[in-house]
């Protein structure tokens, strides 16, 4: 295979949209669950909200740079072509950041959106028609749950097409499985929770046990079920023709064995689910008290958020060295 | 009416798909004319001189396209002749004339009018002329349609040192089969079912018809094809089948399949009786040389050779061993080409479809201009005393430097240069360097700064081909044609076709009424006795007027005379004899390749060729650098792998190269590919890129043609 | 008159081919290529033990898939394909995404140096709607490449497929490729 064309650039933006998509599902997940008419969630529910938007502005910029024309890709907004993954996707990424925004608008504070609007400058704050300026004063904290209701979709939609992405393309034995979308998915899912578990780790509020209790289980939920995926997708590999086969050499034994097994498998996924299920020891066991511990909990959120970078790292570079004879 | 050629398609779909293919190698059937649209013209990267059609665009040549008109050149073009358009854009091509302003080869130049760098060279020439009488200027050139001009100033000067490349090529080639056939056939590839071919690495080295009926014959007709060669090259993978032959044993194996022929009975009697004088004197010679005994000398196996040989037999006469072209490898070459031809003759091959054919010309005109005393000194390689039977206008090159450098029989004191690279042409850089070093004077006419350009007092730039119009020339062959070379754009920069150059010297060398004419008025004459009316403007059309009748059989009459001394063909040749060089090729086997080193071994590839072109970008990217190979036996030997850098060193010189290992090559030999390690900053991707095997090549040369034979310098390599 | 619906392709007989290259340096001149990436290449696989060995030269480039995925793939529709089979790309729509470049099979698109968009193989359409052949159809020495129209019965490539076996490379990808190598 010739040398690859999509590098680093492509690796960041894959990793930075999934994670978008995991921070808004989080979010919307943890504003789903109600207590006592309230969000259960409510601090996680609206850190992910914050955070939702920027990983995948900043991996669309990203994805600008990596045109041969930056300055074209409006283009892809005045085609819609169905066959193309990349055309839904792009159609799929620029809806997902603009309900993100909203979405972030809605988590605000009064004070906060006070705050933002008085930041415009004034020419152009005095343009903008009252009714708007009306609209976006107004709390909107109520439509929280329809808009992670609605957003759901759409970012289920941005963590899947990354890996439909790639695996659509028939030509590279190394993606083309249906696997590699619940692959992403899953991982992106994981890293959301991830990066959620970290922000509020460091956040001052300190965080409370149910709060804990919920990222580390559907963390477990997730990894699980990465490992489903994960495999399953080595294991009838394996048995596939030997295109496959081929392919899935450059992970056993080839040149991206050790990141993949020692920094994905091991470090992104079976340590941080160690880690996990240890702390929840006393929950399975009833000996000893559930408490937080916040170094191993950062640890465990940093290596899922490693172990979703480099498996975007392995799937494209590999990828990309795989394919027919 | 012009007669274009289209082979006789007779028969069913079978012979049709065959019939396909051969005439595609004349003229593709969906080929239309594409001129008026582009300018006929005529390749100078090689000797093959393929006819092109020049596209232009907005007064930039755009692209060259084949011309299927012309047979010769089988409507292809190679990558060389296609490459031919960055040679005319090329930003470090000479544009000026040029005068040295530092010391030789420090590179610091000063950009002259014509008129100085004239007056300045016809003053140099004239000092030498004063001192040392015309003979001490050396006038060396290389085969090319204005090549006629630069040689006839130095003959009009006065000097009878022209010396030219044959003799660094296939000077023991020509003169073997002229002394056999009496004159340089043809071999009908074509139509050849049995092909045996030693070193002559027709698939890779070079591309011409010959290249192109094989491929055609090996794959369509089945043809069978024999490969010799210490490397596995494109044509050994092509082959039937390939022997990795000790280098310089191919006189061996060609004297036991006489022997073995002979023995058998297997020669054409008739034709041998018939036509050819000393076959009794060549039974008694071969009787040594049995497979049993080849063996040895060879690595052939005897039942092979015995093999080879009743199947060539059994062919001919559509069977052939191919003469090859370059025969610069050893010291014994001419002898070897002797035997090829012996072989060739005893088979009854001569003048048969699928056999050698001499060829046939086109006839055209002649200008006549005015005549020059013939110079009267002797020349100064002492050609007619030591090689009595070489061709005297070409001359004998590593003799000749030998003496220069040694200033006997006299000085030589100026060196005029054209369309020659001596420093990477010629064996021995080192040598080659110091005669440059002896000279008053050094003036080279090229379109790129060659190196041995860079050496030199004057530069004068010549314009490219395509900007050029230059002399009809007549392409011999069994297809023959005849060519015109015409300007296409006109010269980019202050470059002058050889012939002003020459004018503008000749006029100060008070020569001006030999060269009293315009280039025009000689094609004018040339085409005139073109086959075809209205000679000069069909050529401006067309580019070229060819024969598409084969002839066959025509010398194979009773009362034909060859032109030998006997009116025979010469098995047994007296001039040999009376010459004191063996009639009937002896053998000797060749140097023994000392422990610890290898013999190094040369050869060609088609995108590059020859020296001059490495640095064109189209051509370089497919050839970066060249390497040194090696054997994996070798390598593992001296711990060396692929990419290494080595010290490369023979008993004249040494060169660091990166090695090459690989199988496609006896662990004896090691092997380089030409034009690179080049001194001269203006060849910007092959400045001090990879290495010169001029450095490396020892001095030898065969006794009876003086051709060089560089295949036989040995050297040690090691890992840097 | 209905005319049929011409469908161009190219036959190789590789075993013809002697890697001269002068059907990659024509390609270059025709279509200035820049240095460094390629419209068309020879692939050369090598065998054997010493003195055993093998060689052989396959050319390849665009195949001018009856089912391109490239075409399939491209977000704008920059990659399209003329109803003749030739696979185009319409460099004022190319935004650069490359994902063309990695969903073809044969690795026949690059990234253009200096267009910044994709670029490959056009069975130099230009020429072929002159009436001309490809640059590296006219130019091959050993005479390996056959051009022509699939549904003119007439056409020398139509009487080669006919009459000899041949295959394509990597057909289980079901891209239908339209080079057929002779056998």
């Amino acid at each position: 295979m010739h040398e690859p064309v999509w590098e680093f650039l492509i690796v960041n933006y894959l990793f930075l949209g999934g994670l978008s998509a995991g921070l808004y599902f989080v979010s919307g997940l943890a504003a789903w669950f109600q207590e006592d008419g309230q969000s259960a969630f409510p601090r996680l529910a609206r850190w992910g909200a914050l955070l939702a938007p920027w990983p995948v502005s900043l991996g669309s910029v990203l994805l600008i740079f990596d045109l041969g024309k930056p300055l074209r890709f409006w283009k892809l907004f005045f085609h819609f072509r169905w066959q193309s993954p990349m055309s839904i996707g792009s159609w799929l990424l620029v809806l997902f950041t603009l309900v993100s925004l909203v979405n972030l608008w809605a988590w605000l504070e009064q004070g906060e959106r006070q705050g933002l609007l008085a930041r415009i400058p004034e020419a152009i704050r005095s343009r903008i028609p009252a009714r708007i300026r009306g609209y976006l004063d107004r709390d909107a904290s109520a439509w929280r749950r329809t808009l992670a209701m609605a957003g759901f979709p759409l970012a289920v939609g941005v963590g899947i097409y990354t890996g439909v992405l790639l695996g659509a393309v028939q030509a590279r034995p190394f993606w083309n499985t249906n696997l590699v979308a619940q692959m992403f998915l899953f991982s992106a899912l994981s890293s959301g929770a991830a990066t959620i578990l970290l922000v509020r780790l460091l956040d001052k509020e300190a965080m409370d046990l149910k709060e804990v209790r919920f990222l580390y289980t559907l963390d477990i939920v997730l990894i699980s079920l990465e490992f489903f995926i994960v495999l399953p997708y080595l294991i009838h590999g394996e048995l596939s023709v030997l295109a496959v086969r081929e392919a899935l050499a450059l992970i056993l034994g080839g040149p991206y064995t050790l990141v993949f097994w020692g920094l994905f498998l091991g470090a992104g996924l079976l340590v941080p689910l160690a880690i996990e299920i240890y702390e929840f020891k006393p929950l399975l066991t009833g000996k000893g008290t559930f408490h937080l511990n916040p170094r191993l909990a950062m640890t465990a959120a940093s290596l899922v958020i490693l172990g979703g970078y480099t498996l975007r790292y392995v799937f494209v570079f590999a990828g990309q060295a795989s394919g027919f004879r | 009416m012009d007669r274009r050629v289209f082979l006789q398609v007779a028969g069913a779909s079978g012979v049709a798909i065959s019939g396909l293919s051969c005439s595609w190698l004349f003229k593709k059937p969906e080929a239309k004319a594409i001129f008026p649209a582009g300018i006929p013209t005529t390749c100078e990267l090689c000797p093959n001189k393929c006819s092109v059609v020049a596209m232009v665009e907005g007064g930039r040549i755009r692209k060259l396209n084949p011309n299927p008109e012309n047979p010769k050149s089988r409507d292809m073009l190679c990558a060389r002749g296609n490459a031919a358009i960055q040679q005319v854009y090329d930003p470090d091509r000479l544009k000026q004339p040029l005068i040295r302003a530092g010391a030789r080869g420090e590179g610091k130049w000063r950009p002259v009018s014509w008129e100085e760098a004239w007056d300045y060279t016809a003053k140099k020439l004239n000092e030498v002329k004063e001192k040392h009488g015309p003979e001490g200027t050396l006038w060396a050139s290389t085969e090319g349609f204005q090549e006629v001009f630069f040689k006839n100033l130095g003959s009009a000067f006065g000097s009878p040192n022209i010396i030219r490349h044959p003799s660094l090529c296939l000077a023991s080639m020509n003169l073997a089969y002229s002394m056999t056939f009496g004159t340089v056939p043809s071999f009908d590839l074509l139509n050849a079912d049995y092909v045996i071919m030693a070193g002559a690495n027709r698939f890779e080295s070079i591309i011409t018809p010959d290249t192109m009926d094989l491929i055609g014959g090996l794959m369509e007709r089945k043809a069978k094809l024999i490969y010799l060669d210490p490397r596995f090259t494109v044509t050994a993978s092509k082959a039937d089948e390939w022997y990795p032959i000790a280098p310089g044993t191919d006189l061996a194996f060609i004297l036991a399949m006489i022997h073995v022929i002979i023995r058998e009975e297997r020669y054409d009697r008739a034709f041998v009786d018939g036509f050819t004088l000393g076959f009794e004197q060549l039974v008694e010679h071969v009787k040594p040389y049995t497979p049993e005994w080849a063996e040895q000398e060879t690595g052939i196996r005897a039942v092979d050779i015995i093999r080879i040989a009743r199947n060539f037999a059994a062919a001919a006469p559509r069977a052939v061993f191919y003469a090859g072209r370059r025969s610069s490898w050893y010291q014994n070459d001419f002898q070897m080409r002797r035997a090829q031809a012996i072989l060739n003759a005893i088979v009854g091959n001569w003048d048969r479809q699928g056999g050698m054919v001499p060829n046939q010309k086109v006839p055209k005109g002649e200008f006549l201009f005015m005549p020059w005393d013939e110079p009267k000194a002797p020349r100064v390689d002492e050609i007619e005393k030591n090689f009595p039977l070489a061709a005297k206008g070409d001359g004998v090159y590593l003799p000749l430097r030998e003496n220069v450098l040694s200033g006997k029989p006299y000085p030589v004191k100026a060196w005029m240069i054209y369309k020659q690279d001596p420093l990477h042409a010629v064996p021995d850089q080192g040598k080659t360097l110091k005669m440059i070093e002896q000279m008053d004077f050094v003036a080279v006419i090229d379109i790129a700064m060659s190196d041995t350009a860079w050496y030199a007092d004057v530069v004068f730039p010549e314009s490219h081909y395509l900007e050029r119009t230059d002399p009809i020339e007549v392409m011999p062959g069994i297809w023959p044609a005849a060519v015109l070379r015409q300007q296409v754009v006109k010269p980019l920069h202050d470059t002058k076709p050889c012939l002003e150059i020459v004018q503008g010297l000749a006029k100060r060398l008070g020569l001006s009424d030999y060269f009293d004419y315009t280039i025009d008025q000689w094609v004018e004459a040339e085409a005139k006795e073109l086959p075809v009316p209205n000679g000069l403007e069909h050529m401006k059309k067309h580019g070229v007027v060819a024969f598409s009748e084969p002839k066959y059989g025509a010398t194979r009459k009773a009362d034909h005379r060859f032109v030998t001394k006997s009116g025979k063909i010469e098995i047994f040749s007296e001039r040999l004899q009376e010459a004191g060089q063996d009639p009937l090729p002896k053998y000797s086997p060749p140097a023994k390749v000392p422990s610890g080193k290898f013999r190094l071994v040369l050869g060609r590839k088609a995108t590059i060729t020859h020296a001059a072109l490495t640095q064109l970008p189209w051509l370089h990217e497919h050839n970066p650098e060249n390497s040194l190979w090696l054997h994996p036996e070798s390598a593992d030997r001296l711990g060396i792998q692929t990419g290494d850098l080595l010290e490369v060193a023979s008993s004249v010189g040494r060169v660091n190269i990166k090695a090459l290992v690989t199988q496609e090559i006896r662990p004896d030999c090691v092997f380089m590919l030409h034009g690179f390690g080049k001194k001269s900053p203006w060849l910007r991707a092959v400045h001090n890129v990879g290495a010169a095997d001029a450095v490396l090549l020892e001095t030898a040369w065969d006794k009876v043609s003086g051709n060089a034979a560089m295949h036989e310098t040995f050297v040690k390599v090691a890992k840097v | 008159m209905a005319k049929k619906m011409k469908r161009y392709a190219l036959v190789l007989d590789s075993k013809k081919c002697i890697d001269c290259k002068a059907c990659v340096v024509a390609c270059k001149a025709e279509n200035e290529v820049p240095v460094g990436v390629y419209r068309n290449r020879i692939n050369v696989e090598k065998s054997g033990e010493y003195p055993k060995l093998r060689t052989s030269f396959d050319p390849e480039q665009c195949h001018h898939c009856d089912n391109p995925s490239c075409v399939r793939v491209c977000p704008t529709g920059a990659s399209w394909q003329r109803e003749d089979g030739i696979v185009l790309v319409k460099y004022d729509d190319c935004v650069g995404c490359k994902y063309c470049i990695i969903a073809c099979p044969y690795d026949a698109r690059f990234h253009h140096p200096e267009k910044h968009t994709v670029d490959k193989c056009t069975f130099c359409v230009q020429r072929v709607d002159r009436g001309e052949l490809p640059a590296c159809v006219e130019t091959c020495p050993s005479k390996v490449r056959v051009f022509g129209d699939l549904n003119d019965s007439k056409s020398p490539i139509h009487l080669l497929l006919a009459t000899r076996r041949h295959r394509v490379l990597k057909p289980q990808t079901g891209n239908g490729p339209q080079l057929y190598y002779l056998l």
